[in-house]
């Protein structure tokens, strides 16, 4: 993949979310990279990785670039709304979840 | 993949949010696949829908629907597997609506979708939005070789099946009908809840002393909508100045309504009819959320009754847009041998009807 020049994405921004297992940052990965950005003036890389006290990649990383601050904002904000539904699915929804709901 | 052909029970969550209403449900297919003589039957577990509703005189914007669509999805989905009695493991696919439809709200759904699917580690099925809605017709109504008159908020399509395809026979050129009375509601600020089209339809049947002149559209199988919505809103802005009707008394929203349901149904008619006479056909299956209509079924009954035939059609459980169609659909496909990769699993606002291969037909 051809590295962009950094001038003609200067607004960046890095998010690292912590998931509980390396299992539940790799289903958000899955699930939040098949999407396209909207917009061609902006770039987003996603990956599962591993930080400190941690050897499994349990930590989704977002790099976002984009070629001004308010497509930025709006294209971070959009994935954030997507993460939270990710999230609550992981949380409400998972097999052991749906089990208790039919006790 | 062959696996599901060899279960005699099989078991698929279905989630809809293509337009303002986002629907979950869970279908049961039981029998054997591999056995030619033996029959499947289908049977609907669950089947829960929310809808977005926007104020009245205005419309749902997409921004706005799919938020409505993630708030709601994990609510949605816990009561359609309660009401299924069913566990994660029990559920052979996660089937999802790929399209057509609005891009913001049909991602938002994918999106859940997905995961589910990660999470229970099952395969995903996209499906045809449209193709939902006819498959659900044909197994609650049974109606065999139907014309099928689709009528929604999003579209309006005359189809008939031949070789495997959902064949279009007519369509609008421009907007459906159920956006034509949709975006006429506004101009009367009807109430959008539960829906425009139900509102109008409820105020129409206190119309009928005078029918207004709107614009009849037909051009040949297709149809034309935008011009009747601005001649119609045209009227409503006239009925609001003590304009007068055409017996020189003044008119009534209710006068409106009808007389704006007397000529788009009409014209669905017209371009049912003349699929049926080019196929061959005696039976409609009216689909989508404007087949609840009660007028436009009476309209297109007297029609197929002319020709010996008749007209199928479903409740609002069916007819509205949910989640048990794309279940249904989406477990026929499978069943198939067809599944979406996860790195395929976008949605498309486009999505023609025909594009699917029906594999599951003769």
């Amino acid at each position: 993949m051809a590295t962009d020049a950094p001038d003609a994405f200067p607004c960046a921004l890095t998010l690292d979310v912590p998931f509980p297992d390396a299992r539940l940052a790799s289903v958000a990965l899955q699930a939040l990279r098949v999407d396209k950005e909207l917009s061609s003036l902006v770039k987003r890389d996603l990956t599962a990785v591993a930080v400190e006290g941690s050897p499994d990649p349990s930590v989704l990383r977002v790099e976002y670039k984009a070629a001004t601050n308010r497509m930025l904002r709006v294209a971070v904000n959009s994935f954030l709304e997507s993460l939270a539904l990710v999230l609550e699915v992981q949380e409400e929804l998972d097999v052991d979840a749906v089990e208790a709901l039919q006790a | 993949m062959n696996a599901i052909t060899k279960k005699k029970r099989r078991i698929a969550l279905g989630c809809e949010g293509s337009a303002n209403k986002l629907g979950i449900g869970v279908i049961l297919h039981e029998g054997d696949l591999s056995s030619p003589s033996s029959t499947c039957t289908s049977r609907v577990l669950s089947n829960v829908r929310h809808t977005f509703v926007s104020p009245p005189g205005t419309g749902f914007l997409p921004k706005d629907t799919a938020r409505h669509h993630r708030a709601f999805f994990v609510r949605v989905a816990k009561q359609a597997l309660a009401d299924a009695g069913v566990s994660a493991a029990d559920i052979d696919c996660v089937c999802y609506t790929r399209g057509p439809g609005m891009g913001a709200p049909l991602t938002s759904v994918a999106v859940a979708a997905r995961t589910l699917a990660l999470l229970w580690g099952r395969d995903l099925v996209g499906v045809n939005h449209c193709v939902g809605h006819i498959e659900m017709g044909r197994a609650i109504t049974g109606a065999e070789h139907p014309v099928v008159l689709y009528v929604s908020g999003g579209n309006t399509q005359v189809i008939a099946y031949a070789e495997q395809r959902y064949r279009i026979f007519g369509e609008t050129l421009d907007i459906a009908v159920g956006n034509c009375l949709d975006r006429f509601a506004r101009a009367l600020a009807i109430s959008n809840d539960p829906a425009p089209g139900y509102n109008i339809e409820q105020l129409a049947k206190q119309g009928g002393r005078v029918l207004l002149d709107l614009p009849y559209a037909v051009k040949g199988m297709d149809c034309s909508f935008s011009g009747i919505l601005t001649r119609a809103e045209e009227l409503a802005a006239q009925m609001k100045a003590g304009g007068k009707g055409p017996d020189g008394e003044p008119f009534t929203g209710a006068d409106l309504c009808f007389s704006l349901q007397e000529t788009v149904f009409a014209m669905l008619v017209e371009i049912t009819e003349r699929a049926m006479a080019h196929v061959g056909s005696s039976q409609v299956l009216i689909v989508g959320g404007v087949g609840c209509n009660e007028r436009l079924q009476d309209m297109m009954g007297a029609m197929a009754a002319d020709r010996g035939g008749s007209v199928y059609a479903t409740d609002e459980r069916f007819c509205i847009d949910n989640g048990i169609m794309i279940a249904h659909a989406g477990l026929l496909a499978y069943e198939t041998g067809f599944r979406t990769l996860m790195e395929e699993s976008t949605c498309t606002q486009r999505f023609r009807t025909d594009e699917v291969f029906v594999k599951w037909r003769r």
